[in-house]
């Protein structure tokens, strides 16, 4: 249990570091995140530049560091936006159950397979071409937090509605407990970890789909930086392997979505 | 039994009307996405002005939605599902032709992640070494952090079968829940006393714990079944895969009405038809 | 149990279906395997109007006049000889004796006749046959003996001849209709989505020097494969012999690591352009419009664009700064007398100074106080567009100008510059099929859909385009090639005084070979890498290795 705790402490403590990395950026790096050092694109790390600097010689430090606001704010605010539909649906299904549960279940059926590209699409077309790099990106984030539930809903529907038919929900009633304290006493604890699971599963999910988004056009705009953008040259290996230091976004990410999933208690010590 | 099988084609029908409405609903979403009948070749500057307009006629639907939802579901009573605009061949031909592929990689990628998760979700719980379980945690944390290109072009680096690239995509995911599932049957009181009196764990596993955990692990078969779907459409379009999910893709970027309807009808019915099923696995309770 | 022991036996009897392979491809001694990079839309060569489609037609169709893409000249292929009349109406071809088919029917004067009759038909929309629509009015076809055709058409067709390198002659008589082929590979399995299997013709009409009948190689695979770093790693491990159009990014890194195999044909025909949106009808702000129309300002962004930056940075040193239309690698109609593409941001504050436009603070404000910022749109997933953009964006923060850029999926674009007109500016590049200026047609006349800043005009909006107009109508009713150039010369000029298009690079032709393919030289023009395919060889040591 020691161990636990102290690898959790790291984590947040890990997670904070990042974050502040992202909100102070500037006092981190010298250069602008747009600049470009024309003279030297895709140079090698170096004191000046340590991580080196992209195709069109920026650095890339910089943008990773700037890339940071993006991924780690937008990010986990999509990835909630997404859990909590989520959770308030599924919740309802399962506890509720009925004609409400069969609607939400087969809503949720209908929108996994619909091609939801292209309401991101429409979107992108109906915010004016002159809006803000950064208003668009948070629109792109919203959506994608809006249309994002389906795939979770099952899975908390299915923990919730094991639950109704569990004996302390029972008991909890025939105690003549208030539905709001059984919702909240009773319920919500014992789904919590299922929430957590569907949240932090959803980040680092938000976070590539930003990445894949911009491909389409409708994620980060240039010159903003994003994980997401920077992500897209780790597609290539052969330029990986002459240049390893280009996997250093990559490690960010990984690092920082299994942070992520140590911060929260297991399960085990919730009980 | 005569009541069972009414239910169950009770659920049938509206299997089939769901799908229909996701047709339907996928139809309108097209029509009304920007780009919708316009054709690259607009763009050839040797095309006489008649030329171009016999382009942008055969993209569009020429009367409207609601004529073009009468038309296809006409069709689709006679079984016929229409022509792709783009690719200007008929649908169900197209569909036919890649969808053996496609089940094949998906079906293998689920199978394969259901193995490696449970794999792992034992291991854990049977040490209950907390090494074991956050190695597990941060491998999986690994793979959910690797973008799906770079999954697919791994797939081909190491000349790996793409139902491999399904699995590794559906595998972090499918762990966690089906890790949380376990987790949670575990700590049931008489799990804890059970595991007290000395019972043998594969006794606890096979007596106590699946049987809590069976009906959040049917559902989880269906939520698996669909994440693997959707991990196929990415990577067979990146990797060029001859599968459906290439088609989806393409038919996406291209705005084919006829070809995204179709496609839609049958993902729909397929992920519909899996929860279905599983759900119908879920109330013969033992 | 019992239920159990047969679900089991279930559960194997689907796994060995499941993990059968499909039949094992045909390994044959001498197979050329290279990519296309969509799928073909159709083997009919008359309805072609993609580049996939277009590499297989080059393959398999057989033409009358073929243009060398080394030399750039005519050369004579299904046609022994040709005469056009004076007033460049009627061509008369004389066609070689005794050539059957890829299916053994026989050819003749007849299936040039139907080629043509279906290629003419308003109702066919071919773009080929679209290329030869001058004048108003149906052509005539004559065949006086089965090896003797002539063709007429209603009004003259400047650079007649030329066309006829992009007509694949169609059998009348065959049952194969379509498939089957005058050309030297014909169709022999296609699985959709997935490869097009070409088998050697064996009554293709040439042969080489020694009597041999070419081609040499005896069947071309070509797999469909949109992702070109899949397809620079299947180069890398041998499993394909050629890459054709590669990027320059992936060119560069090639070069370092095998620099035999990459091979760079110069200055290509493809350029990219900037563009402004000067339509009436767009949904902009008059002040938006006018600087858009004012030719100092298009002059001023243009002189503050860096293209030999663009060019070193984007495109590692494999592209040119871009003089105008046309690629200085189309020997004939480049005008060599166009002043070099300069990068003078001093001249272009000047000029805006001038155009009553003034500096505020780093901010360029035009007479009226409106800060200048615009959008620049650009498809998405195109890289090195994104790449340019961004650079651009930091040329014009010199000057004081705000640009954004937005990427879009294809289809949303086109809606923006053709059917909405809401945008900015935009930038992307267009591909030249045609070395003629006739081919260019739409893009030139006012009352042209392609000519993007402002089509469809019903008059001339500007003097300068009415001049254009003039010069390009008269190019076109003259069959004299001196003087359809000096015209030309004279139609560039006015574009790179009034830049309505910013002409930025052309790009270089890039392609890997490898160096188990001998006999190959790609040059600039399409198809740049096998355009010589009759002639190229598979070392046989080589090839072993390669399919292992």
């Amino acid at each position: 249990m020691k161990v636990r705790r102290a690898l959790r402490f790291l984590c947040r403590g890990a997670l904070l570091a990042t974050l502040a990395l992202g909100l102070f950026a500037g006092s981190f790096t010298p250069y602008s995140y747009a600049h470009q050092f024309r003279g030297i694109p895709n140079a090698a790390p170096s004191a000046a530049h340590w991580l080196g600097t992209d195709a069109l010689g920026r650095d890339l430090f910089t943008r990773l560091v700037y890339g940071t606001r993006v991924s780690l704010l937008l990010a986990p605010a999509a990835a909630l936006i997404a859990s909590i539909i989520a959770a308030i649906l599924g919740a309802i299904a399962g506890l509720r159950g009925g004609w409400l549960e069969k609607i939400i279940l087969a809503c949720a059926d209908l929108s996994m397979s619909l091609p939801l590209l292209f309401v991101l699409i429409a979107l992108r077309s109906v915010l004016p071409l002159d809006v803000s790099p950064v208003l668009s990106v948070i629109a792109t984030f919203l959506a994608l937090g809006l249309i994002g539930w389906p795939a979770s809903v099952r899975v908390v529907w299915a923990a919730s509605r094991d639950l109704r038919d569990s004996d302390h929900l029972l008991l909890a009633q025939a105690l003549g407990y208030r539905r709001s304290q059984i919702l909240f006493h009773q319920v919500l604890p014992c789904l919590r970890p299922v929430f957590l699971a569907q949240f932090w599963i959803s980040i680092p999910l938000f976070i590539l789909t930003e990445a894949t988004l911009s491909m389409l056009g409708l994620g980060v705009m240039e010159p903003l930086p994003s994980w997401g953008n920077l992500l897209r040259g780790s597609e290539d290996f052969s330029a990986m392997a002459a240049n390893p230091w280009r996997l250093v976004p990559l490690l960010v990410l990984v690092h920082t979505v299994i942070c992520f999933q140590f911060i929260f208690p297991g399960s085990e010590e919730i009980a | 039994m005569t009541p069972g099988i009414l239910k169950f084609a009770q659920k049938l029908l509206l299997l089939g009307a769901l799908a229909i409405m996701g047709a339907l609903l996928s139809a309108t979403i097209v029509r009304f996405a920007p780009g919708y009948g316009v054709d690259e070749h607009e763009l050839d500057s040797r095309l006489s002005a008649s030329s171009r307009d016999a382009i942008r006629n055969r993209l569009q639907l020429g009367k409207g939605l609601l004529s073009y939802y009468g038309a296809y579901l006409s069709g689709l009573v006679h079984g016929n599902l229409g022509t792709s605009a783009f690719l200007e061949r008929p649908v169900a031909g197209l569909l036919k032709e890649r969808a053996a592929f496609t089940a094949r990689t998906v079906f293998l990628g689920w199978i394969t992640a259901w193995a490696a998760a449970s794999l792992l979700s034992l291991l854990t719980l049977r040490w209950q070494s907390w090494l074991l379980e956050y190695s597990a945690t941060a491998a999986t944390g690994i793979l959910i952090a690797l973008p799906t290109a770079v999954v697919a072009l791994l797939c081909l680096y190491l000349r790996a079968p793409l139902f491999l690239g399904i699995a590794v995509i559906t595998l972090p995911k499918l762990f966690r829940y089906q890790h949380n599932i376990l987790a949670q049957a575990h700590i049931q009181p008489f799990v804890l006393a059970a595991r007290a009196r000395g019972v043998s764990p594969g006794r606890i596993l096979f007596r106590h714990v699946l049987p809590v955990a069976r009906p959040p692990l049917l559902a989880l078969l269906a939520v698996s079944a669909s994440l693997a779907l959707g991990a196929a459409i990415p990577l067979e379009a990146l990797s060029d895969s001859p599968g459906v999910g290439q088609l989806a893709w393409q038919a996406a970027l291209n705005r084919d009405l006829p070809l995204l309807t179709s496609i839609t009808l049958f993902v729909t019915l397929l992920t519909a038809g899996v929860n279905l099923f599983s759900g119908t696995l879920q109330e013969r309770r033992p | 149990m019992r239920c159990s022991r047969r679900s089991s036996a279930l559960l194997l009897a689907l796994f060995s279906f499941l993990f059968s392979t499909p039949a094992g491809r045909a390994q044959s001694g001498e197979e050329l395997h290279f990519c296309l990079h969509s799928e073909p839309k159709t083997f009919n060569p008359i309805l072609v109007d993609d580049e996939a489609s277009e590499n297989v037609r080059y393959l398999t169709g057989g033409v009358l006049i073929r243009v060398n893409r080394q030399t750039q000249a005519l050369e004579p292929a299904l046609a022994e000889s040709w005469q056009v009349s004076r007033d460049g109406r009627k061509i008369t071809f004389h066609l070689r004796k005794g050539l059957y088919f890829s299916d053994g029917t026989p050819f003749s004067s007849e299936d040039v006749a139907f080629t043509m009759r279906l290629l003419m038909d308003p109702e066919t929309h071919s773009a080929t046959g679209d290329a030869f629509r001058t004048g108003a009015g149906s052509i005539a076809v004559q065949t006086p003996s089965p090896d003797v055709v002539v063709v007429s058409f209603p009004a003259l067709v400047a650079g007649l001849e030329r066309l006829f390198d992009q007509v694949a002659i169609l059998s009348s008589k065959s049952p194969k209709k379509e498939m089957s082929v005058l050309g030297p590979y014909y169709v022999s399995d296609y699985v959709p989505g997935s490869y097009v299997l070409l088998r050697r013709n064996l009554n293709y009409w040439k042969h080489d020097a020694q009597g041999k009948p070419l081609p040499y190689i005896e069947t071309v695979r070509l797999d469909i494969q949109r992702n070109r770093d899949i397809e620079l790693l299947r180069f890398r491990r041998g499993e394909l012999q050629l890459i054709n159009r590669l990027d320059a990014e992936q060119f560069d890194r090639l070069q370092k690591d095998s620099p035999g195999v990459a091979r760079n044909a110069g200055t290509g025909l493809d350029g990219e352009e900037l563009w402004f949106n000067q339509t009436a009808a767009a949904n902009l702000p008059d002040y938006k419009k006018k600087w858009f129309q004012t030719t100092a300002f298009r002059q001023a962004v243009s002189l503050s664009i860096n293209r030999t930056d663009l060019a070193r940075v984007v495109f590692d040193g494999y592209a040119t700064p871009a003089y105008g239309p046309v690629s200085p690698s189309n020997h004939f109609w480049f005008n060599t007398s166009l002043p070099a593409p300069k990068h003078d941001p001093q001249a272009a504050l000047l000029l805006l100074s001038r155009g009553g436009f003034h500096l505020e603070n780093g901010t360029l404000k035009d007479s009226a106080g409106h800060s200048v910022e615009f959008t620049v749109i650009t498809n998405s997933g195109n890289t090195t567009r994104e790449k340019m953009a961004t650079m651009i964006q930091q040329d014009l923060s010199e000057i004081g100008i705000a640009l954004k850029v937005v990427t879009l999926d294809f289809p949303s674009l086109i809606e923006r510059i053709t059917r909405t007109f809401d945008y900015d500016a935009c930038l992307l590049g267009l591909v030249n099929t045609d070395l003629d200026p006739n081919g260019q047609m739409t893009v030139w006349l006012s009352s042209g859909e392609d000519h993007q800043w402002n089509p469809h005009q019903k008059s001339p909006a500007t003097p300068w385009e009415a001049e254009i107009d003039k010069l390009m109508q008269e190019q076109a009713s003259t069959p004299d090639e001196k003087l359809r150039k000096a015209k030309f010369d004279r139609v560039q000029q006015i574009v790179a005084e009034q830049q309505p298009f910013i002409y930025l690079i052309n790009k270089n032709a890039l392609s890997a070979v490898s160096a188990s393919l001998s006999g190959a030289a790609p040059v600039a023009l399409n198809p740049q890498a096998f355009w010589n395919i009759e002639t190229l060889r598979l070392k046989p040591s080589q090839e072993m290795g390669a399919s292992k």
